[in-house]
Parts: C-alpha cells; sequence; structure tokens
C-alpha cells in the first residue's frame, strides 16, 4: 500500500456528501505525478475513490465501470449507492486469496421512495469488507491522521459549504503529515442537484 | 532419552520491552505551557490499569511527560528527579528548563546501546516567563516546539493540532493575521478535543486524562483556569511559577 | 594487635573497612562527584569520553540492531528519525550550507522544523543525517572539545583537525549501530573547507557534497549549476534551489530550508525557507531570487507552442 501512496476520505453532510482524495503518485520515496486521480465518477450521483496500489486502481476502476454498464443494461436503470457498495464488496472478494491492493472508499445519494434525499458513503478493505458509516470513511497510506483530523473537525448535518471546508481542511492537514500522500487533492461535493468539483493546491513536498 | 553431554546451550533472544500505549501531548502558551497525558496503561488487546500516571511534576516551572514502555518511564522520571534534587542541594535554586531539557538528552544519550524505550515531552516556563515546550527521541535528540504530541496516537493528534494551533492550511481574513499564541481556555479545549477524539478511534487511549497547567509568575491565563471545575493547585506558592492540575474522564470502552 | 601491623593487614578491621569503601564506590560508579556540583550534565567531561550503559549480554550490538530501526526495517519498536537532504560546497565566496527540516518515522512525518545544521561554535557548522541524535549529541560534544583545543593553543581548531576528531570518535563506536553521514564545514587558516564524515568512518575533504535520502535530487540541480567564481547571491540561490528540488521530489525531504554561508569571520544564517512558498512564489525578495516560483508547472503555466515564451533564458 506504500507502493505509490495516496488517500481518500469521505464525509456525510446534510442532504450531501463529499469525497477527497489526494493527487500525488509516487514510486516509493520518488514523487513521479501530481496529477493522478484516483477518485472516479460511476454515475451522476456516485464517486468511488480508490487508493492503493496504482495498477490496480486502474484495473479496478475498469472492472467497475464494466460492471456499472453491465448492470445499467440489464436492469435499465441507474445503480443505486447502496447496490453499487455490494458491487465493489463482491468484486473484491472475488479474488480473497489474491487480492487486489486497493482500499475503496465510495460516496453517493440516493432519493427513498417517498422522494426524501439520502446521502450514502462506505468503505471497503482490500478483499471486501463493508463499513457503511454514519460520519467519515477513510483509506490509503494517512488513514490515521484522516480520522484524527476528521474525529476533531466533523461535525452531524454539515451544509455543503461547509462540508467542503470541513472535507477540505481535514484532507490537507492529515496529507502534510504523510510522506506518501498530497502534492495537491481534489474534492467531489455532491448534492441532489449537482456536484462541484475543486482542485486543491496543497504543499508540494 | 538425550544424554546431557549432547544438549547445546539454547540462546533466548533477549527483549525487554513492551509497548504500554497511551498518549501524551504538550502546548505551550505565551505565559503558561500545558502538558497532558491519559491514564490508561495497556499491553497489546489488556488494559493493566486505567490509572496510571504519565506525567510528572519535576519542579514548580517543569512538567515532564514520559510515553512507551511503561517502566522505562517510570525508572527514568525517577532517576531525573533526582539528578534534579542534587542540583538544588548544590545551587539552592531549581534547574532552568532549557537545562534539564539538556540533562534528559545526556541521560538518553548516555543509554544509547541499551535505550531507554520512551518518548519524552519536557513542558514549561522558560527563565523569562515565556511557555516552553521541547520534545525528544528515545535516544535523546530534541527540539523546543509549541506544540507536540507523541504515542499511539500521535498520527491522529498532531495534524489536527497543526491546523488549530499553526492555522495550517488556514488564510487569515484580509486584513487580519492569526495570533501568535493562543489563550489558556482555547489550549485546554483542543486539548480535550484532541483526547476525545483519540479515545474514539484508538483502542490504548482512554480511561482518564490528566492535563498540567504550568502558569509563569503573574500570568493573566489564572483567571480563566481558576473558573474551570475540579481545577487543582499542585504548588504550595502562589508566588513564583504555579502548576495546576485538571482531571477528566475519557471513555472506558 | 600492633597498630602499626594492623595498618598492613588484609584480614583486619580496617582492611575490611577499606574493602567495604571500595564496594561502595563501585556501585556509585555511575555518577563521580562532579554531578553534584555545577559540571552535572556534560560533568562527564572531567572523565574523558563519557560511559555507556551497555546490555549485559553476549552480543550487544545484535540487541540494539533488534530494537532499533538499522536503516529501514519498520517492524522494530524504537524508531529513530531518518530521511534527510543536507548539502554543502566550497566556491570563492565562502561555503553555502543548506538542508530540509523533515523528520520522518515511517510513512508518518515526526516533524518540519528540525534543526539540521549544527551550530558546534561561531566558526564551525556541522550538518546532520541520519541519527539525529547521534549528530546533535557528538557534534556538540566535538564542539565543547574544539572550545578545549582554543583554550590550550591559544588559536582556533582547523576544520581538517575537528573532522578528523569526530571521525575517530566515530570510529571507535564502529559496529555498534551509530548512525551519522555529516559535513563539517568551516574557515581556517586555509580557507574555507568541508569534510564529509559518516559513521563507518569516511572522512573525505572535497569541495561539494550533498547526504540524505534526496541528496540525488540535489545533486542534479547543484551539478548544473556549481562552479567555483559564483557570486555570494549565486551561491546562495543555488543552495537554496537544490534543496527544494529534493524537498520537492524526495517523501522524506521537505518543509523548510535553511541556509548558511560561511564566510571568512564566521558563518551566517541566511534564512528559512518555506518549500512549498519556494514551490509557488519563490523565495522573495532575497538575494538571487529569480522573482517567481521553482515549481515547474508555476514557471511552464500558460506556455504552449502557441504561446511561446518571450526570452529564451
Amino acid at each position: 500500500m506504500d507502493y505509490n501512496g495516496g488517500s481518500v476520505i469521505a464525509m456525510l453532510g446534510k442532504d450531501c456528501v463529499a469525497i477527497a482524495a489526494d493527487l500525488r503518485l509516487g514510486n516509493q520515496a520518488l514523487g513521479i505525478s501530481a496529477d493522478f486521480q484516483r477518485v472516479f465518477p460511476i454515475t451522476d450521483r456516485i464517486y468511488l475513490g480508490l487508493p492503493g496500489l496504482a495498477t490496480d486502481v486502474a484495473t479496478l476502476y475498469e472492472r467497475f465501470r464494466f460492471r456499472v454498464n453491465m448492470y445499467t443494461i440489464k436492469e435499465g436503470r441507474e445503480i443505486e449507492p447502496e447496490t453499487f457498495a455490494h458491487l465493489v464488496s463482491s468484486t473484491l472478494y472475488e479474488r480473497r486469496f489474491g487480492p487486489y491492493f486497493v482500499e475503496p472508499v465510495m460516496a453517493g445519494i440516493s432519493r427513498t421512495p417517498t422522494g426524501k434525499i439520502k446521502p450514502f458513503i462506505a468503505a471497503t478493505d482490500l478483499i471486501g469488507c463493508l463499513n457503511f458509516a454514519k460520519d467519515f470513511v477513510v483509506a490509503g497510506t494517512a488513514s490515521q491522521k484522516l480520522y484524527g483530523v476528521a474525529e476533531g473537525l466533523w461535525e452531524p448535518d454539515l451544509e455543503p459549504e461547509d462540508l467542503f471546508e470541513t472535507i477540505s481542511q481535514t484532507m490537507l492537514n492529515a496529507v502534510d503529515r504523510d510522506a506518501f500522500s498530497g502534492w495537491g487533492a481534489v474534492v467531489h461535493v455532491i448534492t441532489k442537484d449537482k456536484v462541484v468539483t475543486r482542485t486543491l493546491k496543497g504543499r508540494m513536498d | 532419552m538425550v544424554s546431557l553431554a549432547q544438549q547445546q546451550p539454547i540462546q533466548q533472544s533477549f527483549n525487554p520491552y513492551t509497548e504500554n500505549g497511551g498518549t501524551i501531548l504538550a502546548v505551550s502558551g505565551a505565559d503558561f505551557s500545558v502538558i497532558a497525558g491519559d491514564t490508561r496503561q495497556s499491553e497489546g488487546y489488556n488494559i493493566q490499569t486505567r490509572y496510571a500516571p504519565k506525567v510528572f511534576k519535576l519542579t514548580d516551572k517543569a512538567v515532564l511527560a514520559v510515553n512507551g514502555f511503561a517502566a522505562d518511564g517510570n525508572m527514568f522520571v525517577k532517576k531525573v528527579k533526582q539528578r534534579l534534587e542534587w542540583y538544588r542541594h548544590a545551587h539552592a535554586k531549581d534547574m532552568p528548563i532549557r537545562s534539564i531539557a539538556r540533562l534528559i538528552q545526556t541521560m538518553l544519550y548516555a543509554r544509547r546501546f541499551f535505550p531507554y524505550y520512551v518518548y519524552n515531552i519536557l513542558g514549561g516556563i522558560e527563565e523569562d516567563g515565556t511557555g516552553a515546550v521541547y520534545s525528544f527521541d528515545p535516544v535523546g535528540s530534541y527540539e523546543r516546539e509549541a506544540c507536540r504530541a507523541a504515542g499511539a496516537a500521535q498520527s491522529l493528534v498532531q495534524p489536527f493540532l497543526d491546523n488549530q494551533i499553526y492555522f495550517k492550511n488556514q488564510t487569515p481574513a484580509p486584513g487580519t493575521s492569526f495570533p501568535q499564541h493562543l489563550p489558556l481556555q482555547t489550549v485546554l479545549a483542543l486539548v480535550i478535543d484532541s483526547f476525545t477524539g483519540a479515545t474514539e478511534r484508538h483502542i490504548e487511549v482512554g480511561d482518564g486524562l490528566e492535563m498540567y497547567v504550568v502558569l509563569s509568575r503573574g500570568s493573566t491565563a489564572l483567571q480563566s483556569l481558576q473558573s474551570i471545575r475540579g481545577v487543582q493547585e499542585i504548588t504550595a506558592t502562589n508566588d513564583g511559577e504555579r502548576v495546576f492540575v485538571i482531571r477528566k474522564e475519557l471513555k472506558k470502552d | 594487635m600492633n597498630s602499626f601491623a594492623q595498618r598492613f593487614s588484609s584480614s583486619g578491621p580496617i582492611a575490611q573497612l577499606a574493602k567495604a569503601r571500595g564496594t561502595l564506590a563501585d556501585d556509585d560508579d555511575d555518577f563521580s562527584d562532579a554531578v553534584w556540583g555545577s559540571e552535572a550534565g556534560f560533568g562527564n567531561v572531567a572523565k574523558g569520553i563519557p560511559t555507556f550503559t551497555v546490555p549485559s549480554i553476549p552480543d550487544p550490538t545484535s540487541f540494539l540492531q533488534l530494537h532499533t530501526d538499522d536503516h529501514a526495517d519498520p517492524s522494530c519498536r524504537i524508531k529513530i528519525q531518518h530521511g534527510t537532504t543536507t548539502l554543502a560546497f566550497r566556491f570563492k565566496g565562502g561555503v553555502i550550507v543548506a538542508v530540509d527540516s523533515r523528520a520522518t518515522a515511517g510513512s508518518y512525518i515526526a516533524s518540519g522544523t528540525v534543526k539540521k545544521v549544527i551550530e558546534i561554535n561561531p566558526y564551525l557548522l556541522g550538518t546532520m543525517a541520519g541519527g539525529a541524535a547521534d549528530c546533535q549529541y557528538w557534534e556538540t560534544y566535538l564542539g565543547m572539545h574544539c572550545r578545549l583545543h582554543e583554550l590550550r593553543n591559544k588559536e582556533r581548531i582547523s576544520v581538517s583537525a575537528a573532522s578528523k576528531f569526530l571521525s575517530n570518535l566515530v570510529y571507535s563506536y564502529k559496529g555498534m549501530g551509530l548512525s551519522m553521514g555529516t559535513m563539517i564545514c568551516g574557515w581556517d587558516k586555509t580557507g574555507p573547507a568541508i569534510f564529509y564524515v559518516d559513521s563507518d568512518g569516511t572522512r573525505l575533504k572535497g569541495d561539494l557534497f550533498s547526504v540524505g535520502s534526496g541528496s540525488t535530487f540535489a545533486y542534479g540541480v547543484l551539478d548544473q549549476g556549481y562552479h567555483w567564481d559564483l557570486t555570494d547571491a549565486e551561491a546562495q540561490e543555488l543552495g537554496r534551489r537544490s534543496i527544494y528540488a529534493a524537498g520537492h521530489r524526495d517523501a522524506f525531504s521537505g518543509n523548510t530550508v535553511n541556509l548558511y554561508h560561511v564566510k571568512e569571520n564566521g558563518w551566517e544564517f541566511i534564512g528559512n525557507y518555506d518549500v512549498n512558498a519556494l514551490h509557488y512564489d519563490g523565495p522573495g525578495d532575497v538575494a538571487g531570487s529569480p522573482g517567481h516560483g521553482y515549481g515547474y508547472s508555476v514557471r511552464t503555466e500558460g506556455i504552449s507552442s502557441a504561446n511561446p515564451p518571450t526570452s529564451s533564458a
């Protein structure tokens, strides 16, 4: 997991979710790229972060894209975040004894049958054990640091702009204490009618 | 049966160290210093005790927090206190904190080849009345800082403190600037938040929190301190530096 | 018994008493009488090289290797801070010493404010790479002996002699697990001088050195820009720019740059520069500043074949 570095965090807000990731791709201590996207849109309302081994990040993203497309064709509708989380989980567990070195983090929102907005975040370990949290989920080389800052800054029912500020501060300060993460970050804030994506200037060392 | 003559001596590996968990933390202000530590002592998944102090008053203006291997830590504090008492007998005054810091370096380095498995943080008041924090590695390299967390949850607490104390990654509103030193009340609130956060996410942190506050002579932080419930003074005189301790409960699960 | 005979008897009460005193004194050998007085701390200089506690097992060296991270074993308990970029070079205007300020323990950045230049005395600087405590302690100790040399010989110690003292000292501990890679820099009768000294016992005289995990990156910039006739401003900028390069690319280096310039009348601290600020904005209003950020993406922003740079410089 330390080979390429990288970290992802997702947070829950009031009728919104946010997911943030750093942009560093490294080869051990050597920084290679400051523009490595490890968060991918799955649908208009679901984003998936894949921190871990870069080769597996690329492979897994393609596999998920394939499986989500197949699902969409078969079902004739967009996949729900909860369903996608289980798809991630089962895809990873298929490789139980030779796993992908990736710890996915996902964020999305769905509409309940009554028309209410339901924000959703989840994370799994590298063999697909799901963790549905009601506050925040983290993964990657800076996970411990992310937990610490998030535990101090996060509060329930944050509005989108406050959630953006919270997740950005959490990300930037956590990766500044991690040798293998950093070199800028990207944040997606997902609300019921739009997704706002911002690139953060981070420390470049 | 194996004959005795055939038996070879078996070398056991010599492992005198364990890790006893917990976290310590110190922050310095303009004219005060806060040194805190949780009171849980554990070995692996077992809690040995819910109250084992990790923070110790050395003099009226110096407090030492030790973290790592508890047996080494307690012995180290004992030896530092002994050296400080000798100094008192020889010079009829307390050793200044910057000298205590250098003393700790030489004491740790004397064990370079059989280290004390202890991370030390020394907090207190400098001779010029300013708050000071010195942090050490197990073999004695040290540095004066404004804030430092060490121990099991250091990686959880330190980035939070970078953000809230050094205002890292924050930009002040136009025409304003961030304060150089924070008031005592703010620091205490941050210390409590740090430990409750660490308690949530780290199994080795919890049970109780001890916060030592060292005030310089005539510190203005005194008033805000006296309004805190359960604060207890542990210095005998109030004409010099003063040391207070605040104890709080942390989650025990 | 005759009191005279008693004095020389090996079994009489006086002999017993003397023997007891001897045993007691042995027990208290950890501390000389010096520690009771003002010599507490470095008072051990009275006894020469201080004594170290060593575990009482057949092979103390393997004990240390088991418990401390001898190079890069992450499983050990006692983490000694590693990861560094330091450099020093000689030029016509003296010696430039530049270092980063990051200390890492595994992937955790333990500190971003480490002082990796050790001010041995007003004329000598030492740099710190490897074990932080080893460098701090022995270079402080070296400072004491440089002062003693001054007092004894009524002249300043040469950089050569100072570095040889350190080199011989660490060599006497060879195989015990000390870890240091240091440059002793100064100005003596022979002019500016740099000696590289490490814990293997290597001691090299040279014009240009870089030590640490980021040294390859620093050398890249340094070699490209180095020549003897650099002006003071150019030399300072080269040092700063080289450490920035290492801080940028090397995960275990960064945070800030500390820059020193050793001149005929001793060293001068030039400044502390945030690596991130250097990347985006450059060093600011200082000698040798290019007036813009060092970062590649910053320098090339908006430049393309359709919109080429105005000057070829």
